[in-house]
């Protein structure tokens, strides 16, 4: 196990990955994060306007997990007071900086996911901005913890079209995974 | 009508509404936890205050260097209202400050602006925020 840790942190560093968190994830955690990954890029000096994408796109994708990951403690989720589980982490590889998310989510709402996210995965840069402006509009900010702007928001940051997977575990879930560059 | 003050956290907004002066102020980060429940005592103030006559002169000040995507359903909410107003004849001013060197707030605030057809929306570069 000991020996096995190398290997593993090895594998990540291979990938790029030099933030990651695996796990129950709470705001505050989140905030650290978002502290720590800009105080890296500042002290590399990237742009502001780099760090800003980056730290913006850590950001929605780990509120996305805090909001939406169909693992939980307690289980099943019964409570406000629950926590949720995912993994989220920021790598650096042939020049791009990149965000992976990912969280379980219940079978039944891969297809609405999927949906969603292929239509913004075709859209064009200027679609996408316009999307965000008309759904912003037409969205209450009370039929959703966010605003749902969420995906939205990061296929908009994202230099390169989104990337997204989902792999079934079980009858009950499957895990789904969602990448973007900056 | 009584001030409307919220203190800053790493992830919440400064807060600074003056009733006499007509200058409300939001500034520092914007990503809470819960966003419609943050904003809620900020809109109820801001829905109580312009049906208030005297407030027909009003500058907002937004100083803001990053806001997730709820928080931008938010101000859209907060610029349609002062937009509605402008066009009964309030004479609202909103400063959109952003980081010269940032080019992500700057488009948001032009977005913002082509938005509001009525409401007076400046964007203001800043070289520290």
């Amino acid at each position: 196990m000991t020996e096995s840790l190398y290997t593993f942190k090895e594998n990540l560093a291979k990938k790029g990955v030099f933030l990651c968190f695996n796990g129950p994830i709470s705001h505050d955690l989140m905030v650290e994060m978002g502290d720590i990954l800009k105080l890296k890029m500042q002290l590399q000096e990237e742009s502001i306007s780099t760090i800003l994408k980056v730290f913006s796109l850590l950001i929605e994708q780990t509120q996305n997990i805090i909001f939406y990951s169909a693992e939980t403690i307690p289980e099943p989720e019964n409570t406000s007071n629950n926590i949720h589980l995912g993994i989220i982490s920021v790598g650096y590889l042939n020049n791009s900086y990149f965000v992976q998310g990912g969280n379980k989510v219940k079978n039944n709402d891969v297809s609405r996911i999927e949906k969603s996210l292929s239509k913004l995965q075709k859209m064009s840069k200027e679609e996408i901005k316009q999307f965000y402006r008309t759904q912003r509009k037409l969205i209450s900010p009370e039929t959703s913890k966010g605003a749902g702007l969420g995906f939205i928001e990061v296929a908009r940051k994202s230099s390169k079209p989104i990337e997204y997977h989902f792999k079934k575990i079980d009858d009950q879930f499957s895990f789904f995974s969602l990448k973007t560059t900056i | 009508m009584n001030n409307l003050v919220i203190e800053p956290t790493k992830y919440t907004p400064n807060i600074v509404f003056l009733f006499d002066e007509k200058v409300l102020e939001i500034s520092g980060e914007s990503y809470p936890e819960n966003t419609a429940e943050f904003y809620s005592p900020v809109l109820k103030w801001l829905i109580e205050f312009l049906k208030i006559k005297e407030s027909k002169t009003i500058t907002v000040n937004i100083i803001i260097q990053y806001f997730n995507s709820s928080s931008s359903k938010i101000f859209m909410d907060i610029f349609d209202l002062l937009n509605e107003k402008s066009r009964e004849g309030f004479d609202i001013i909103v400063n959109w400050n952003y980081l010269e060197a940032d080019d992500n707030m700057l488009e948001y605030g032009e977005e913002f602006q082509e938005d509001v057809d009525y409401l007076k929306f400046n964007l203001v570069p800043r070289k520290s925020i």
